[in-house]
């Protein structure tokens, strides 16, 4: 991490250093093929995200009408497996569900909601555990010791079962899903923060700051946080592939809202009732998850290689 | 430590008993012999009407005296027993899940990291990645499809899909130790043995091809921090053969951080691997777990949520220490 050393180049040299260090890492970017192929698929995912609506139909119509639900359940009238699910081939890309829906459809409709929903987690996450680790390490002391105790409790949970817990408490929605694995999520940035903030509040520049008079708000904010956020960058792109899994690994487990509801882990545990006559059902939902969780994964690690001076090679 | 498992604890009895669909907890003195007006003095007896911080109180009272209650879905068998009678099946998951996730992730950091930046290197870091970016449901499910259905169906020998034991086979072997492995090893039943391994080849793959990746990582960062030292330099300078250099000089302290993981792999392990047994219907304490969230079982998912809590926190220390004689650089 470059040393704010020269703090009387003003802040021009200051933005042309960070200029350049953004340029080396684009040119080491370039070098690395892993990395590369993660941005394309993140581009990618994030790109039908945006323009999911616009690729297929989010008319309602077009799906299952849940309310009539004698459809389906009325052993007269009922859809059997064999009627509703049809092979991938000629009519649909990828078949159909359960449902009788076009699985390429709704895996197209799902991926916009569970982008979002990471985003969502990740950035609510990386701010709340941020700015207590930041507060927590720069005023030390009985308030650190009592930070850090807590984010003890909830690295003692077992992974996934205070989300469990959570959602089963305040009932199936998607809000109560995200503040569930939100829950679970935030410690590690208080950890990650308040390391790297009690290393850079030793070094020169801060004291440096703290004499002239800066105040400390201004400090962690301006000058410890934006030294200390590579770290967290790299676990935040991180994160977001371990946030999709989660999420939709709940939904898989039994929390899903509604089975309408286009979302990876719920278009995989409709596959799992007709598993073994018509796998595509699982497969391709959780080979997307797999995707894009992938890709995110492939950008965080070569982020840190890159963004890592004592890695670069 | 202490204020973690308090921490723990009062934050499941909390939530769990605050779940709109639990049981009662009063639901196992609830029967048809129950006159009107009994309900409710039993519920003044056992101080179910009090608030929820004085049940707490009450509820670590009888911790303290050895009485986790009793499990409302399991016929009311008390909590105690229902956990102690499926750890083991999650120990027996955890082990074979670490012989896979050791004997595959480290070979694979390895050579992941003295193949540094070849072609070799990015299919051992993609294989790496892939194992963490996998929803664990969706891989279960794909190991089931293809080594028990289609294994089947083009007929080939085919590995179980879940469960631990053959039906057949269940209860031919008397429990000693309760792992079936074990338990067919001691009353020499090699039929049984096999048959256990088989159930528990998948779970156990499906469980450490997520860890692996981590641990393959770790072992390849380690080791070119590791392979960049000047000892190494030192030793290929004095015409060591590189495998010696590599798996003699380099690999030992590069195993360090590994075992550090590994370590807290097992601590979550042994807490239940929630969606694995779940889906291979093994009957772990994850998998009752589960069913215990479902259910609003609160007596059960704090007991176990304070075992796990114990694990966790105990295997943490006990890493630290073994920092201590593994490596000598390492001074408090």
């Amino acid at each position: 991490m470059n040393e704010k050393a020269d703090r009387a180049h003003g802040t021009e040299s200051e933005t042309q250093a960070r200029i350049a260090e953004l340029k080396y890492s684009l040119h080491q970017m370039r070098q690395n093929p892993l990395v590369l192929a993660g941005l394309i698929l993140v581009v990618f995912f994030t790109a039908v995200a945006a323009v999911a609506t616009l690729l297929v139909s989010n008319d309602e119509a077009f799906m299952f009408d849940f309310g009539q639900s004698y459809c389906w359940s009325n052993a007269v009238f009922s859809w059997t497996q064999l009627e509703a699910t049809c092979p991938p081939g000629t009519n649909f890309i990828l078949g159909t569900d359960g449902f009788g829906r076009d699985l390429l459809r709704m895996i197209i409709l799902s991926i916009p909601l569970d982008l979002k929903i990471a985003f969502l987690i990740v950035a609510a996450a990386s701010a709340f555990g941020v700015a207590l680790g930041a507060i927590a390490a720069w005023i030390g002391g009985k308030f650190d010791e009592a930070i850090l105790r807590i984010t003890d409790v909830f690295f003692a949970f077992p992974g996934l079962v205070l989300a469990l817990v959570f959602a089963a408490l305040f009932g199936r929605t998607v809000q109560t899903l995200t503040l569930a694995v939100l829950l679970v999520w935030w410690p590690t940035y208080v950890r990650l923060t308040r390391g790297q903030v009690l290393v850079e509040k030793e070094k020169t520049y801060a004291e440096a700051l703290k004499s002239i008079g800066v105040s400390p708000a201004r400090i962690v904010l301006f000058h410890i946080i934006p030294n200390a956020i590579y770290p967290i960058i790299v676990q935040m792109t991180l994160d977001i592939g371990g946030v999709i899994l989660t999420f939709s690994a709940l939904i898989f487990l039994g929390f899903s809202p509604s089975p309408a509801l286009p979302e990876l882990g719920n278009l995989a545990a409709d596959g799992i009732n007709h598993v073994f006559t018509a796998p595509w059902l699982i497969v391709f939902p959780g080979l997307t998850i797999l995707l894009i969780a992938l890709a995110f994964n492939l950008m965080g690690d070569g982020l840190r290689d890159i963004l890592d001076p004592r890695l670069r090679r | 430590m202490i204020f973690v498992l308090f921490g723990v604890s009062a934050i499941v009895f909390y939530m769990a008993r605050g779940f709109p669909s639990a049981f009662a907890p009063w639901a196992q003195y609830v029967s048809e012999k129950l006159k009107p007006g009994q309900l409710e003095a039993i519920i003044k007896a056992h101080g179910f009407d009090q608030p929820l911080y004085i049940q707490y109180w009450y509820w670590l009272q009888d911790v303290f005296h050895g009485d986790w209650g009793y499990s409302n879905w399991a016929n009311g068998l008390p909590t105690y027993y229902v956990f102690v009678s499926r750890f083991p099946f999650t120990v027996e998951l955890t082990i074979a899940a670490t012989i896979f996730t050791v004997a595959l992730g480290i070979p694979l950091g390895i050579l992941s990291a003295v193949k540094n930046n070849t072609a070799i290197d990015h299919v051992a870091r993609i294989i790496a990645l892939t194992g963490y970016s996998v929803p664990s449901y969706w891989f279960a499910y794909i190991l089931q499809l293809v080594f028990f259905y289609y294994f089947y169906t083009w007929g080939l020998p085919n590995l179980p899909s879940g469960g631990v034991i053959s039906q057949g086979l269940a209860g031919t072997v008397p429990t000693i130790t309760g792992l079936p492995i074990l338990d067919g090893l001691l009353a020499g039943n090699l039929t049984y043995t096999v048959d256990a391994l088989a159930h528990v080849i998948l779970p156990a793959f499906n469980l450490s091809f997520i860890s692996l990746g981590y641990l393959a990582r770790i072992v390849r960062a380690s080791m070119l921090d590791v392979l960049r030292q000047d000892y190494i330099t030192m030793a290929r300078s004095k015409g060591l053969p590189e495998r010696i250099v590599i798996y003699r000089h380099a690999l030992r302290n590069a195993l360090i951080p590994a075992m550090t993981l590994t370590g807290i792999f097992v601590a979550g392990l042994l807490g239940g691997a929630i969606i694995t047994e779940t889906v291979f219907s093994w009957p772990g304490v994850g998998n009752v777990s589960l069913r215990a969230v479902f259910l609003g079982d609160s007596n059960f998912l704090l007991l176990y949520c304070l075992v796990t809590a114990l694990i966790i926190v105990v295997t943490n220390l006990v890493v630290d220490v073994l920092y201590l004689f593994i490596d000598p650089r390492i001074k408090y």
